[in-house]
């Protein structure tokens, strides 16, 4: 009896006969909660650190957009300084307005993305791992022979604020509230839709993906450059509100922080680079402290997940989750005999 | 003439894989691909789909020439394959594995898929439909849900037959489908192929298994990437040269 029971049907089944609303209630919830935060804290404190965490959440889950197709970028951080710097500087000597420069930055990030991935789309395996960080490399050493253009080692400064008669920073929290959001249902629609499947598709097998007409680096090619859009976009947002940028925001290091986010916060799911960031970035503050030796510490988690819960932190859940059903199985067959 | 295989040769660097490799299938023939163990018949096959590149010779698919090719163009014009190691998409369910192979037909447009217009959803509805009947006529409609890389061996191959079949193939390469299964699923393999067969898709199958082979209007056998005779089972099971091919030349006293 046990053995029929768990069939695969009976289970989908089960599933259908979840509640359907259940998921996006609890989303929602959180989106009112995190909408509703400055007004019972209005520190401007806390408000700068979420704001933070909502730019690295678009690069988090721009990065989760190309690693879902298979590849392994290692400069996603210098795209972001793309992005930074052509808003700011675009800004800051032609003038233009934030509203115009953000979306500029973004597509041309995206553009100079696929120009960069177009050589090693075709090429599997660890090159556009290696390309990219070696591209990301270069990035930085640009910025610094830019001279007064992009502030050399000192950085770009005094770039116009998004928001210029604004001293508050409860606009900017709902502005990157709102970025955030629109930036991480656009790219979940990306993901869960048939193109998000013809990515992981050919991360599984290009072999298969390709015999079934799947053109491999086309799709390469489409994950990279809507992972630079994001990550452009989160870039050219963080010009305008931090109005100082610096090179070292953007070198390998801050990169793989982002590949920190990703992993820690389980890269098999969609979640994961959203929880991530928001652990790793929120939770250190409340540990300033201990600042100096945040590396060491990040490292000892991300030992700690792999080995524990190697799905990520999103994998906690399923893994609690699984226990319980486990048990519940175990007496149900007792039971049954 | 469906597909028309002229000289085809290939070299992995001073290695003869495949040399000046001839053949003809018509439309609607079940043709049988035998030989020895690294004879080349895979090689053909990645020749023939785009997985490499043929260092000289031509292949016409009704009458056009498809050599050099990229395998997603060659499945565009309805040539689909399985697979011998059978690789699969391990992480998705038997379900998806198919319905993600209908990616050529019928095609929505990537404006469609992001805006989940009524064209897509419509599409993905007939998708379904069909990935579901594909399921049935190969047996694994009850596993739908199930994980690919799950599944027993001999299923995991008839998910690979699924799969080429949602590229809608006139032209279908089965590479060793009987390949580890037992007698019963190498009945039900064989029903199947004859059915796909009836509904009108040739066919050209690498086996050693015997019982597919009287399946075959024409069986040919290469060698040492060379053909080395072509004909009905019966005459080819009778050919000396085959036989010596197979068991060796000099007699084992």
């Amino acid at each position: 009896m046990t053995n029929n029971q768990l069939s695969p049907s009976t289970i989908s089944q089960s599933k259908i006969g979840r509640r359907k609303w259940a998921k996006p209630a609890v989303y929602a919830g959180l989106v009112v909660i995190m909408a509703l935060i400055p007004v019972f804290l209005s520190s401007p404190y806390i408000l700068h650190i979420l704001i933070l965490t909502y730019i690295y959440m678009i690069a988090a889950v721009s990065l989760r957009t190309i690693t879902i197709s298979g590849q392994f970028p290692l400069a996603h951080a210098a795209f972001m300084g793309i992005g930074a710097y052509l808003a700011g500087m675009a800004s800051k000597w032609l003038n233009w307005q934030p509203w115009f420069t953000i979306p500029m930055a973004a597509f041309v990030t995206a553009g100079i993305g696929v120009l960069v991935g177009y050589p090693f789309a075709r090429l599997r395996a660890l090159y556009y791992a290696m390309g990219s960080l070696f591209f990301g490399i270069g990035v930085i050493y640009i910025i610094y022979a830019g001279g007064v253009w992009t502030g050399c080692y000192a950085g770009l400064t005094a770039i116009p604020p998004l928001l210029p008669l604004v001293t508050s920073k409860v606009p900017y929290y709902y502005f990157f509230l709102g970025l955030a959001l629109g930036s991480i249902i656009a790219l979940y629609r990306f993901e869960f839709s048939r193109i998000g499947t013809n990515l992981k598709a050919i991360a599984q097998s290009h072999l298969v993906a390709s015999s079934v007409g799947i053109n491999e680096g086309w799709y390469r090619i489409l994950a990279v450059g809507v992972g630079c859009f994001f990550v452009g976009l989160a870039g050219a947002g963080y010009a305008h509100y931090n109005q100082v940028l610096s090179p070292v925001s953007f070198n390998f290091m801050a990169t793989l922080w982002l590949v920190m986010y990703v992993l820690i916060g389980g890269i098999g799911h969609f979640a994961g680079p959203i929880i991530g960031t928001f652990i790793l970035i929120v939770i250190p503050e409340f540990f300033r402290d201990l600042k100096m030796y945040s590396p060491f510490i990040s490292a000892a988690i991300l030992g700690i997940v792999v080995y524990l819960i190697p799905e990520g932190l999103v994998g906690l859940s399923k893994m609690v989750r699984s226990r319980f059903t486990e048990r519940r199985k175990d007496t149900w067959a007792v039971n049954a005999s | 003439m469906l597909l028309e295989i002229n000289g085809l040769t290939k070299y992995f660097g001073g290695l003869v894989a495949v040399q000046r490799f001839s053949m003809q299938i018509n439309e609607g023939e079940i043709v049988g691909l035998i030989g020895p163990n690294g004879a080349g018949k895979t090689t053909i096959f990645n020749l023939i789909t785009g997985v490499h590149r043929a260092t000289g010779g031509t292949i016409k698919f009704a009458g056009k020439d498809i050599t050099g090719k990229k395998p997603h163009e060659i499945a565009k014009l309805r040539i689909a394959r399985t697979f011998q190691l059978n690789p699969l998409f391990g992480d998705f369910t038997v379900l998806e594995n198919v319905s993600a192979s209908f990616h050529l037909h019928p095609r929505s447009s990537l404006l469609d898929i992001y805006f989940n217009t009524a064209t897509y959803r419509h599409n993905e509805a007939s998708i379904l439909e069909r990935s579901l009947e594909i399921l049935k006529l190969v047996g694994l409609d009850k596993m739908r849900d199930e994980l690919a890389k799950n599944l027993p061996h001999g299923h995991q191959k008839m998910l690979g037959m699924a799969r080429a079949l949602a590229v809608r193939p006139k032209l279908l390469l089965l590479d060793e489908p009987l390949g580890g299964m037992n007698p019963n699923e190498i009945d039900f393999t064989i029903s199947a192929i004859r059915k796909t067969q009836r509904q009108g898709v040739t066919i050209l199958v690498v086996e050693h298994n015997m019982k597919i082979m009287d399946l075959c209007e024409k069986v040919i056998v290469i060698n040492f990437g060379q053909k080395i005779a072509e004909g009905s089972p019966e005459e080819v099971r009778e050919n000396k040269e085959v036989i010596q091919a197979y068991l060796g030349g000099k007699k084992v006293a």
